[in-house]
């Protein structure tokens, strides 16, 4: 087939696997896992735990078949970006794969939700019974708010890691968005290491506004530690600002170079 | 431990724990400070020491929807008058029972 050919097919070709993805999101789901998350809901000792556990796996698999599907998307992930425990996680975010991606790095996880997700039905429960954060604290929020942060420091204490996304939403150019302080507050107060990671070209295989994955490539997705920060000594001799500030400078800094490469 | 006394405190602990200073007592801190509910459960925290009390659920709850300076004050002032009354049945004046 010429290349004229192919590319006119390919919106097809982006559309079939694009459904079959989204196939193993839904019926994968059901016939895969959902009988685990049902023991778990129903037997195990620690629900919220069992959850999050069972969320990365289910991620993991997401991936796995997406490397297979669109192999033109090479992988790139630091070794030491997996080895990380009982830290404050902040990435920059590009797009909707951002999150389930470091989800499904770490089996303990937990990570800040918008509260109107928790609204909708059976993902929102999926969502409470796996222990996330939500974004606000209002009306029936409240509780879940101060229960979560307040388990926080024993959460990372014992090894787990809060994902943040301190813009809060995706960037839609590329550039990086107004910070939210929340991470920036929780590692102070739970005394956890910030770590910065940055994350670059998962919006060229997920678009912005696009129905379809881009199957085709080529594109590479990259996901580096590049830097940590003491956030509680940090705070000790400065200002939760000043944090902000180093985290947004690193991010910068590597964004700025790749938009220049 | 007089309402100025209690407003002095908050105004402390939000220069040292929060970084912000002197907040007006009507602002509505939210708006004014970016003062968000990660930073409302630090303030409950704070708010337990300054009373030597566990506060319940229920009680942190209602606090979320608090919105200035003056309102805290309110709040910390009516759970040291339930403390007190607890204490004393009701048969003395509530004096303070915070510390100092």
């Amino acid at each position: 087939m010429t290349s004229a050919g192919r590319g006119r097919l390919q919106p097809i070709f982006d559309f079939l696997i694009t459904l079959v993805v989204w196939t193993y999101f839904t019926a994968g789901f059901v016939l895969l896992f959902s009988p685990f998350y049902l023991w778990a809901g129903i037997f195990s000792k620690n629900r919220e735990r069992a959850f999050q556990q069972l969320n990365s796996r289910f991620y993991r698999g997401f991936f796995f078949l997406v490397r297979r599907l669109m192999p033109g998307h090479r992988w790139h992930i630091q070794p030491e970006v997996r080895r990380i425990r009982s830290s404050v996680i902040v990435c920059n975010h590009r797009s909707y794969l951002d999150s389930i991606l470091l989800i499904s790095l770490y089996e303990k996880h937990n990570t800040i939700v918008k509260s109107r997700l928790f609204d909708i039905p059976f993902f929102g429960r999926m969502l409470q019974w796996s222990g996330y954060i939500p974004s606000s604290a209002e009306g029936r929020f409240a509780e879940m708010m101060i229960q979560r942060l307040e388990r926080m420091d024993a959460f990372l204490a014992d090894g787990g890691n809060l994902i943040v996304f301190p813009e809060g939403t995706r960037s839609p150019n590329g550039s990086l968005g107004r910070f939210n302080k929340g991470a920036f507050k929780i590692a102070r107060r739970c005394r956890a290491p910030i770590e910065v990671l940055f994350i670059r070209n998962t919006d060229r295989m997920f678009r912005r506004g696009v129905f379809s994955f881009n199957t085709r490539g080529p594109n590479t997705i990259r996901l580096e530690r590049i830097g940590g920060i003491d956030a509680a000594a940090e705070c000790a001799t400065g200002s939760l600002s000043r944090v902000a500030a180093t985290v947004r400078a690193m991010l910068e800094l590597k964004n700025d170079g790749e938009e220049e490469a | 431990m007089e309402r100025d006394a209690i407003k002095a405190a908050i105004i402390r602990i939000f220069d040292e724990k929060f970084e912000i200073v002197d907040p007006s007592a009507d602002d509505n801190l939210r708006d004014a400070y970016e003062f968000d509910s990660i930073d409302a459960v630090e303030l409950l925290h704070e708010i337990e020491i300054l009373l030597d009390t566990q506060l319940s659920q229920a009680e942190k709850k209602n606090a979320m929807e608090i919105r200035t300076i003056n309102q805290i004050v309110d709040y910390i002032e009516a759970l040291a008058q339930d403390r007190c009354l607890a204490k004393s049945s009701g048969s003395e004046p509530c004096l303070s029972t915070m510390e100092q």
